[in-house]
This record gives C-alpha cells, sequence and structure tokens, in this order.
C-alpha cells in the first residue's frame, strides 16, 4: 500500500456521480427537514377522508351542518401545512444562507396550494357543499392563521389555533354568522369572506417568510 | 429510644409502600407542572364560551335542556384538544429523543407513560368540571325547578377519557409531527360522523348510532313530566369506557411490542410475550384489553337493542326500569286572576307572558259554547307521539304542549319574537275553538277552512293583535300564503262588528262554522 493510495479519496458510490443542481439539492433537503414528503402523505390522507366522508354520506347535504365535515377535514390540511413549518435545526438554520425565508415561502405557499388540488380530487364526483371556492378559501384562510400561530407557538404546536378558529366556526355556522371573518359560513363568492381570508394568509405568509416559526432551545434536534 | 419511638416507626413493607406513593405522587405532581393543557386552556375557555355556553343561553332554563350541551357542544371542542395535546403528551419520550434514556428507570414503561397520561387527563378533566359547573351555576340561577342531571357530565368525562387514551396511545405508538393534528381531526370526524347517523336514527335503520354522545337537542320538555331513562347514557359511558380501559392495556403493550416491531417476525412477538421479566404487568394489560373490548362490545350490542319508549327517549330493555314511566307527581303553577293559565314549574317564567297573551282572546269567546275556561300545559309527548294543542273537558279546558301550540312548534325554546310569540299562543287557542277538535296525538296540526280563518283573523285583530299584515292569510304546508280577497274582506267585515254582535253571531253559527258549514259569503 502506498501513500498516494490512502490519500486518494475512495471511489463514489454508483448511482451518486450524476451532478444536482445545488439549488435543487437545497430545495430537496430543506424540504425533507421539514418532513414535507410525509405532510404530502398527511394532505392525501386528507383528500381520501374527504372523498370517502362524501361517498358514504357522513356529512349532510345541505343545512348548517352540511358545511361541518368538510370544513374539519380543510382544518385538517392546514394544520399539516403549519406543522411542516416546524425545522428540526432552529437557530443555527438562520444564520445557515440567505435562501432561508424564500424556501419557506415557496414550502408553504407549495402545500397550500397541494392541499387544495389533493382535496378537490378528493371530492371531484362527490357533491361537496358549497364547491371548490369554499375549500379553497377555507383552506388558505385556516392556514393562514396556522402560520401566524406558528410565530408564537412555534411549528409544532401551530395547529392549535387553526382548531380554535375551527370550533368557532363550528358555532358560526349553526347560528348562520355573516361576519367575512367568518369565511367558513359565507356562500362562494362572497367579497368580504374571500378579502379576510386571503389578507390572514397574506400577513401570515409574509411574517412567516420573514421571521420564520418561533424555535425554542427544548426543540427537538 | 423509647418503646413508644419503636412502635410508631412503620416497617420496611409499609416504608417502602408510603414511598412508592410519595414518589408516584412527585411525579404526578411535575408532570402536572409540565404538562401542555394549561397553556391551551384560554384557548378552549373562549370555545367553551363561544360555542358551548353561547348556545345554553339560547335555551331557557331547564336542566335536562341546557344539560345537553354537555354531549352535543362541549365534547366537541374538547375532543379537539384533548385528542391533539394527548398525542403531543404520548410522543413527548420520541420527540426528547429520552426514549432509551427512560427505559433505564426502575419503573415499568407502563408506569411512565401512565403518569404522563394521568397529568393530561387530570387537566382536561379538571377543565371539563369547571366548565360544567359553569354551565350549571348559571342554569341553577334562573331555572325555577329540578335539579343538575348527573348522566350528560358522567358521558362527558367518558367522552374526554376516551378520546384522550386515544390520542395519547396514538401519540406513544405513531410518534411524529403530525400525529397530534392528524388524531385531532380524525376524532372531529368521527364526532361528526356519529351525529349524523344519531340525528337519523330510527328504530328500523338500526340503534347502533345511539353510541354517539352528540345527537339531536331533546324537546323542551324532556325530564320535566317524565324521568328520563338513563338507559342510553349507561350504554354510552360502557362503550367510550371501555375503548378507554382497551387502550390502557394496549399501553401496557406497547413496550413489549415495540422490540418485536424493530426484530421483525411472529416469532419475535412471541418471544416478547413470553419473555419472564414483566409477565405480571403484560398479563394485567392483556386482561386490561379483554376486558375493555368486552365492555365495548356489551355497550355495542345493548345499542342495538334499543326502542323508541313512550316519552320520546329510547329505552333498553336490558337496563330499562319501569319506574322511569310514570309522570313525576307535580303542582302546576297557576294564574290567580282572569283567564287561568297553568303550567309546570319548569316553565313558570313564561307565566305572566302566557296570560298576557291568552287573556284578551279568552275574553273575546268567553260564554260561548265550548269556550275553555282555562289553559293548561301537558306533556308535548304521550305514548311515543307528539301531542297537538285542543280543546276537551268539563268545564272545557284549552291543552297545550311546550313543543305544539296550534300549528306553532318549539314555543317554549324561548321569545326571539315577543309578538309573534304571542300571536302563536291566541293563534292555538282560537285554532282549537274554531274546529272543536280536542288534544290529539300525531304529527298533524290543526288546519283551519277559509271562514274559520277569517272568524279568527277578526277575534286576534278585535284583542289586540296587530293582523294589518297578514290578515286573511291562511297556512298551506306549513307556509303562510295570501288568502283569498273575500277571506280578507270577510274578517274585516266580522272585525268591525260591535263585540255584542260579535259574540251573538258566533253563539247562534259556532256549530255550523265548526263543522265547515258557513261560507265567507255568511259572515257578516
Amino acid at each position: 500500500m502506498t501513500t498516494a493510495e490512502i490519500v486518494r479519496p475512495p471511489a463514489a458510490p454508483a448511482g451518486t456521480t450524476r451532478r444536482i443542481p445545488a439549488g435543487i439539492r437545497l430545495t430537496w433537503l430543506h424540504l425533507r427537514s421539514r418532513r414535507v414528503p410525509a405532510g404530502v402523505l398527511g394532505l392525501a390522507v386528507c383528500g381520501g377522508v374527504l372523498r370517502v366522508a362524501l361517498h358514504w354520506h357522513w356529512a349532510f347535504n345541505s343545512g348548517p351542518y352540511a358545511q361541518q365535515l368538510p370544513m374539519i377535514i380543510e382544518a385538517g390540511a392546514a394544520a399539516v401545512i403549519v406543522v411542516a413549518a416546524h425545522s428540526l435545526f432552529g437557530e443555527t438554520e438562520r444564520s445557515a444562507g440567505r435562501w432561508l425565508p424564500y424556501l419557506r415561502l415557496f414550502a408553504a405557499a407549495g402545500m397550500c396550494g397541494l392541499a387544495i388540488a389533493l382535496l378537490q380530487l378528493g371530492a371531484a364526483g362527490e357533491g361537496l357543499n358549497e364547491g371548490v371556492l369554499v375549500l379553497s378559501r377555507n383552506v388558505i384562510g385556516i392556514t393562514g392563521i396556522g402560520l401566524l400561530c406558528s410565530l408564537v407557538t412555534g411549528g409544532l404546536l401551530a395547529w392549535t389555533l387553526p382548531m380554535g378558529y375551527l370550533v368557532f366556526c363550528q358555532y358560526a355556522l349553526l347560528q348562520a354568522w355573516t361576519a367575512p371573518w367568518t369565511w367558513p359560513v359565507r356562500p362562494p363568492a362572497d367579497r368580504g369572506a374571500w378579502i379576510c381570508a386571503c389578507a390572514v394568509f397574506t400577513a401570515g405568509l409574509l411574517l412567516f417568510t420573514i421571521r420564520g416559526p418561533r424555535t425554542f432551545l427544548s426543540d427537538p434536534s | 429510644m423509647t418503646a413508644a419511638g419503636i412502635s410508631l416507626r412503620p416497617g420496611p413493607a409499609t416504608a417502602r409502600r408510603m414511598a412508592r406513593v410519595a414518589a408516584a405522587g412527585r411525579l404526578l405532581r411535575l408532570e402536572l407542572k409540565r404538562n401542555a393543557v394549561p397553556y391551551v386552556l384560554p384557548l378552549l375557555a373562549a370555545a367553551f364560551y363561544f360555542d358551548t355556553v353561547r348556545t345554553a343561553d339560547g335555551f331557557p332554563p331547564v336542566w335536562t335542556l341546557r344539560a345537553s350541551v354537555i354531549g352535543d357542544h362541549m365534547l366537541f371542542e374538547f375532543s379537539a384538544f384533548a385528542a391533539g395535546l394527548a398525542a403531543w403528551a404520548g410522543s413527548r419520550e420520541r420527540r426528547r429523543k429520552t426514549l432509551d434514556m427512560a427505559a433505564t428507570t426502575p419503573r415499568a414503561a407502563w408506569a411512565r407513560l401512565s403518569v404522563t397520561l394521568a397529568g393530561t387527563l387530570c387537566w382536561l378533566l379538571l377543565a371539563l368540571l369547571a366548565g360544567v359547573a359553569v354551565l350549571y351555576i348559571q342554569t341553577a340561577l334562573q331555572a325555577t325547578w329540578g335539579g343538575p342531571p348527573l348522566w350528560p357530565v358522567f358521558v362527558g368525562a367518558a367522552g374526554v377519557t376516551a378520546v384522550t387514551m386515544i390520542g395519547f396511545t396514538c401519540g406513544v405508538v405513531f410518534p411524529g409531527r403530525f400525529t397530534a393534528p392528524l388524531v385531532a381531526i380524525g376524532v372531529l370526524v368521527l364526532y361528526q360522523t356519529g351525529l349524523r347517523q344519531a340525528l337519523g336514527v330510527t328504530s328500523s335503520s338500526g340503534t347502533y348510532a345511539l353510541l354517539s354522545p352528540a345527537n339531536a337537542p331533546p324537546s323542551v320538555d324532556a325530564g320535566v313530566y317524565y324521568h328520563l331513562a338513563p338507559d342510553v347514557p349507561i350504554t354510552q359511558v360502557m362503550f367510550m369506557g371501555g375503548i378507554a380501559i382497551a387502550l390502557l392495556g394496549v399501553l401496557g403493550l406497547v413496550a413489549a411490542l415495540r422490540q418485536p416491531a424493530s426484530a421483525g417476525g411472529l416469532r419475535s412477538l412471541r418471544a416478547a410475550l413470553a419473555r419472564s421479566d414483566g409477565w405480571l404487568l403484560r398479563g394485567v394489560a392483556v386482561i386490561l384489553v379483554a376486558c375493555g373490548v368486552a365492555a365495548s362490545w356489551t355497550a355495542f350490542a345493548l345499542a342495538g337493542t334499543a326502542k323508541p319508549d313512550a316519552t320520546g327517549g329510547w329505552q333498553i330493555p336490558a337496563l330499562h326500569s319501569a319506574a322511569s314511566d310514570h309522570p313525576m307527581p307535580v303542582t302546576q303553577d297557576c294564574t290567580s286572576s282572569g283567564f287561568g293559565v297553568c303550567v309546570h314549574p319548569a316553565f313558570s317564567f313564561y307565566l305572566h307572558d302566557l296570560a298576557a297573551a291568552l287573556d284578551p282572546v279568552a275574553a273575546e269567546i268567553a260564554g260561548l259554547p265550548g269556550a275553555p275556561t282555562r289553559a293548561e300545559e301537558v306533556a308535548s309527548v304521550s305514548g311515543g307521539q307528539d301531542v297537538q294543542s285542543g280543546i276537551s273537558g268539563n268545564p272545557p279546558v284549552f291543552e297545550f304542549t311546550a313543543e305544539r301550540v296550534g300549528s306553532m312548534f318549539g314555543q317554549f325554546y324561548g321569545i326571539p319574537d315577543p309578538v309573534g310569540w304571542r300571536e302563536g299562543f291566541q293563534q292555538g287557542l282560537l285554532d282549537a275553538f274554531l274546529t272543536g277538535r280536542p288534544p290529539h296525538a300525531g304529527t298533524v296540526p290543526i288546519q283551519l277552512g277559509a271562514a274559520q280563518q277569517a272568524v279568527e283573523d277578526a277575534l286576534l285583530t278585535t284583542a289586540g293583535t296587530n293582523l294589518s299584515a297578514t290578515i286573511g292569510t291562511m297556512l298551506q304546508n306549513g307556509q303562510p300564503v295570501a288568502g283569498p280577497p273575500a277571506a280578507v274582506s270577510a274578517a274585516h267585515r266580522f272585525a268591525t262588528l260591535s263585540a255584542g254582535a260579535r259574540h251573538a253571531w258566533l253563539a247562534a253559527h259556532l256549530a255550523a262554522l265548526r263543522t265547515g258549514k258557513i261560507t265567507l259569503a255568511q259572515i257578516p
């Protein structure tokens, strides 16, 4: 054995020599660190549950109760999105590069779009009460609430505020509230409800992009 | 050292037992201090206020009705947080990566997990009981009869316990960041599905949905005239308690099942179960699982045998006590002057409004054949069927129920519109008087002919009810529709007669009017 053999780096295993663009690799690592693949699976489960619920008539067809079950599942999808905001690396990740805010932005917005698509896919061919517009508005708005919550509680407990809002909206549905900030209650084309939901989402997404979810020293690594 | 000192000192076995209890107490205290539930309590309190308290405020202060919000609303909001937070607590060891470190402690994993579970459950049950206390104190300050029903509280506590166990077990078995929200959502979906099934339950479609703690609010006088049979709550508690006990046993087996899961194969599972260490704990766990499954299965089977009872509820023959079918003895609250009005003491807060509504109309028809001398509230369900209002007896008495008066229903749920409420009772009294129909069981309300409707409108107008917008209207399929112009004209004509002329005409033509032989043109 010569010295050159020792110093020479070992040959790369077959199949790993192909160069992956750094941007894609960074994005993939970011998504994996947030457990986004598992989150997508969770969103698919939500879509599947919605389909089963509609197909087997677990939900009411009309009346104040009709929106309850779809809203619960939409809130579930939003909760999955915001829980995926949690970072394994916490504070140390913030000093690692300038791309983190953009990655956060695209991850959250992308998952939100994917959630709407998967839920709509689940409801395709079934009679979803109030249609895809209310579904989208609920996912967007409740995700915004969750992203705002993640600034205070951190990503792992960011599902609590969406749950609180969900419970409140159950009451608002039964009492036929008309306030625009109770957007799940409003009809699909209601402008005030859309403005409220989008405003909450925009505020949540912006602050989440800039600040990121709160991190704690005790966060799991 | 004195002999007295020696005799007072605990023996080694007692000392060990005391030390063990003290250690468990310290662990529980630590768990209560570090649990996540207190941080979510403000959010839970806000949800409780908006959903449960405000819904209960919309009901009249009748104990059974107010207590129904525990299963219908309170359990919903508690389920959302209980399942999620229990899953959060259950996945803590894996989340903190302290599984190996905690495994070296001299206590079984089951005991360790039980302390965490107990801390979470204590907080949640404490919050539930605090909410119930708020609800019941508020009702006690307003209610005029009865006392707090306990079965809804037991059902609520069993529901929170079962949901917490489900969440905690999922957290232990599937520790991950998505477990908590997904379990919370799953529990809510189950709750809503149960509600959907419970609302449509009939004896012909199967009665298993009665196991759902969520259901429609009971009738306003449920538990007022008859005792509420505890059959269904007993099966619900048994079902949910069985689930909780079985899952507690599963928690005991989780530690043993984790190792074969990593090794793989049924052989490893058998090896884990056959290990000599901790066999007592595993045996107890298996017994708990068996007992829990048996309890839940028994409750499921019992729910399948439910059948409607005579008071509008459900009875389960194996659990039913015939004593609950007997009416409760009670002295009604009555007005002392004018047209006598009597209601159950549970509704005595409506008595003066009711007397003020019925007095003027009763004065218009006083002395006519079949005119009631007083009005009396009766039970809204008889023989399993809704009771419609009517006039019967000698002297005649107008009998109405808290649920139905004439073509109106839900009159005793509150007075959101005082004018409409008053008009509903007046119409109910005149409907019964002008048709001469006695109170009857069934779903068909009293329908008036055109001449009867015109006379009723005229009498209501003269009694002071402003019918300018609705005079001449008739009900078709429960919807008000404009009556024919001839009816409007006849009503106006009759209303403009003097009181004496109206009275004389009614005395002469009442029998014909009741049988439908009077036409609109014959009304003076």
